[in-house]
């Protein structure tokens, strides 16, 4: 197959060709900002021969908007710098239709360093300006749903506290006056289901807060020692799972820098976690301890292995994975977990094998240095 | 709320009748960086940032007390009282021309001259009046900054980076340009164009100069003029400068034309 042009002399580019049919449109503008000369390239995107074109100024060809924003930001910026770069115009053409580009410009100056000539190259940008708008159309969009829900999380979370207070003061004081064993049976499981109620609101009221900035904040305290707080959060946890077997060892060799609260509430998070997905009547296990400088803490519980797909999103909030139907919750405890944990420098993991699934926090006993 | 670190107010030079350099919309007190400093030799330089631009706190914006020229002009009175300033002359461009008029004519015995650069009481035309745009054409405006943020934050970034010859110049305007709120800029620029303070101009009392830019779409020359005819005790000088920014397109000019006037 014989090509045409083959066996003839390479042809050499015309550069007044390449410059008035180049595939991008170019104008040169003169000290006082006229046009003086142009391409024809941009002529056909204009639809406005090169002669009407001389003389006006880069910001005749602008609508209204473009020409303000053009000559209150990128003026000024051109005069500064000597040049700018990717600036989106829209350039109004014969006909009245808006013709996204985007400009760079450059200032020629002579030796003495005097404005000769101010280089304009356009490129069309149709398509990607469509696309820019969409992704700051879906941004905005983005941010005024995530806006109204933490909102509604915020308010939701305080609305839902006042009523919980309430009744469990009324709790109490059906408990000071005499009452039957079945009523105080009642009672005790009412007041272990307003424990659960607080608890699934303050993990509500945590996310909102942590994703409406500034993660989880903490009042620490280095003085007062961790372990009291930790054997409450047990003895809570049995009282309302009376039929799960706690084992705890906790050995904790001083105090620990650390949010005793927040601590209770991860520590808590783990055990509920655990007596929810593992297998009924086998025992939960907490460990914490004390060494080499940090503090290890863990919770373990016998059971089916977590699949590694499932794994991954554990931590992610509202993540419920494949509960049975009889368990309540909103998916947030491991994830409140898991914040409280990074908000002290720390790490949660979790392993599951032989049978056991393990979550493991690990803390600095001090501070990093700032 | 602290009002020297709300609006980022930098004091330098040796005199002391100071002078106060305000910003228009669309960039912070940088557009003044070669205006300024001239005046470090024999006055007590001001300069600020209106809350929403530079490095002001943007968490001091609030929509309703902004709403007008008067929460900006309020601004000015109180970094002057703040600060114990009196005898100002007060140097505004674009819009913070006619901020500077506000004030002045709210606290007339802070402010001993307004030097106004490309000032404009009202941009919309009016019976009477040529401002030089039309409703419509300000509507296309907001609109086209409320569908699009693109031009405000995205397209200036990539505009002001890299300037091997002066690292330093791009650092400030990326810095500045990149942390100028969309959202209020947007904002501002509705105050701003939709202003209307021509009843304002003749209850000036402080001397007054109006520079006036040669091909300025934003404040043409009759504009100029208007303002002229209108403040009382007040002079005009055309410049050779053409555009809306000769504080960084001509500093000369506009440094003797403020030397000749103080």
């Amino acid at each position: 197959m014989i090509h045409p042009g083959e066996g003839k002399a390479e042809q050499v580019e015309d550069l007044n060709d390449l410059y008035e049919n180049a595939p991008c449109g170019y104008l040169s503008l003169n000290p006082q900002g006229l046009i003086v000369k142009s391409n024809a390239t941009l002529s056909s995107w204009l639809g406005l021969p090169a002669d009407r074109l001389l003389g006006k100024r880069l910001r005749d060809l602008l609508n209204v908007a473009g020409s303000i924003f053009y000559e209150t930001h990128f003026a000024p910026l051109l005069r500064m710098q000597g040049f700018f770069n990717e600036v989106a115009l829209d350039l109004v053409t014969a006909d009245g239709t808006v013709l996204p580009v985007l400009a760079n410009a450059v200032e020629k100056r002579d030796a003495a360093g005097a404005l000769i000539f101010t280089r304009v190259t356009l490129f069309q940008a149709t398509k990607r300006r469509r696309y820019e708008r969409e992704l700051v159309d879906a941004q905005e969009a983005e941010r005024k749903l995530g806006k109204l829900r933490d909102q509604f999380i915020a308010v939701l979370g305080h609305d839902l506290r006042n009523p919980v207070a309430a009744l469990n003061a009324g709790a109490q004081m059906l408990l000071k006056e005499p009452q039957s064993d079945r009523s105080l049976h009642i009672i005790g499981l009412m007041q272990g289901s307003l424990a659960r109620v607080s608890e699934l609101i303050d993990n509500v009221m945590d996310l909102a807060r942590s994703q409406s900035g500034g993660g989880i904040r903490l009042s620490r305290d280095a003085k007062e020692p961790l372990e009291p707080v930790l054997r409450q959060v047990v003895e809570e946890l049995e009282a309302a799972y009376p039929e799960c077997p706690l084992e705890a060892a906790i050995s904790l060799s001083g105090p620990v820098d650390c949010d005793r609260r927040r601590i209770a509430q991860l520590v808590s998070n783990l055990l509920s976690n655990a007596i929810t997905h593992g297998d009924p009547g086998q025992p939960v296990r907490l460990h914490a301890g004390t060494g080499d400088g940090e503090l290890l803490l863990w919770v373990a519980n016998r059971g089916e292995p977590i699949p590694e797909e499932v794994m991954e999103h554990l931590f992610q909030p509202f993540f419920r994975g494949s509960t049975r139907s009889d368990q309540q919750g909103l998916g947030l405890g491991l994830h409140i977990a898991a914040e409280i944990a990074r908000a002290h420098g720390g790490t949660l993991d979790v392993r599951s094998d032989d049978g056991e699934v393990r979550f493991t926090f690990r803390m600095p006993l001090a501070p990093p240095v700032s | 709320m602290p009002v020297l670190s709300r609006n980022n107010v930098q004091i330098s030079g040796d005199g002391d009748q100071p002078m106060m350099f305000a910003h228009g919309f669309g960039c912070d007190q940088n557009m003044w960086r070669f205006v300024a400093p001239e005046f470090e030799a024999g006055y007590k330089v001001v300069l600020f940032d209106h809350v929403g631009a530079g490095r002001s706190d943007l968490s001091a914006y609030n929509p309703q007390k902004y709403a007008t020229l008067q929460g900006y002009a309020d601004d000015v009175i109180e970094i002057c009282r703040e600060l114990g300033l009196t005898r100002v002359i007060f140097v505004g461009h674009s819009v913070s021309a006619m901020i500077g008029a506000l004030a002045s004519v709210k606290a007339p015995e802070l402010f001993e001259s307004l030097v106004m650069v490309g000032p404009s009481p009202r941009y919309i035309d009016d019976t009477g009046y040529t401002g030089g745009f039309s409703a419509a054409q300000i509507d296309e405006l907001l609109h086209s900054l409320a569908d699009n943020h693109m031009g405000w934050s995205a397209a200036m970034a990539p505009a002001i980076m890299g300037n091997p010859d002066r690292p330093e110049l791009a650092e400030e305007l990326t810095d500045s340009f990149c942390r100028t709120d969309p959202d209020i800029a947007r904002e501002f620029a509705r105050v701003t164009f939709t202003s209307d303070n021509r009843a304002d101009l003749s209850r000036i009392k402080a001397r007054t100069l109006v520079l006036q830019c040669a091909n300025d779409i934003i404040a043409a020359e009759q504009v100029g003029e208007y303002v002229h005819a209108q403040v009382p005790d007040s002079k005009l000088v055309y410049l050779e400068a053409s555009g809306h920014c000769p504080n960084l397109s001509a500093p000369d000019e506009v440094i003797a034309a403020i030397r000749d006037f103080a």
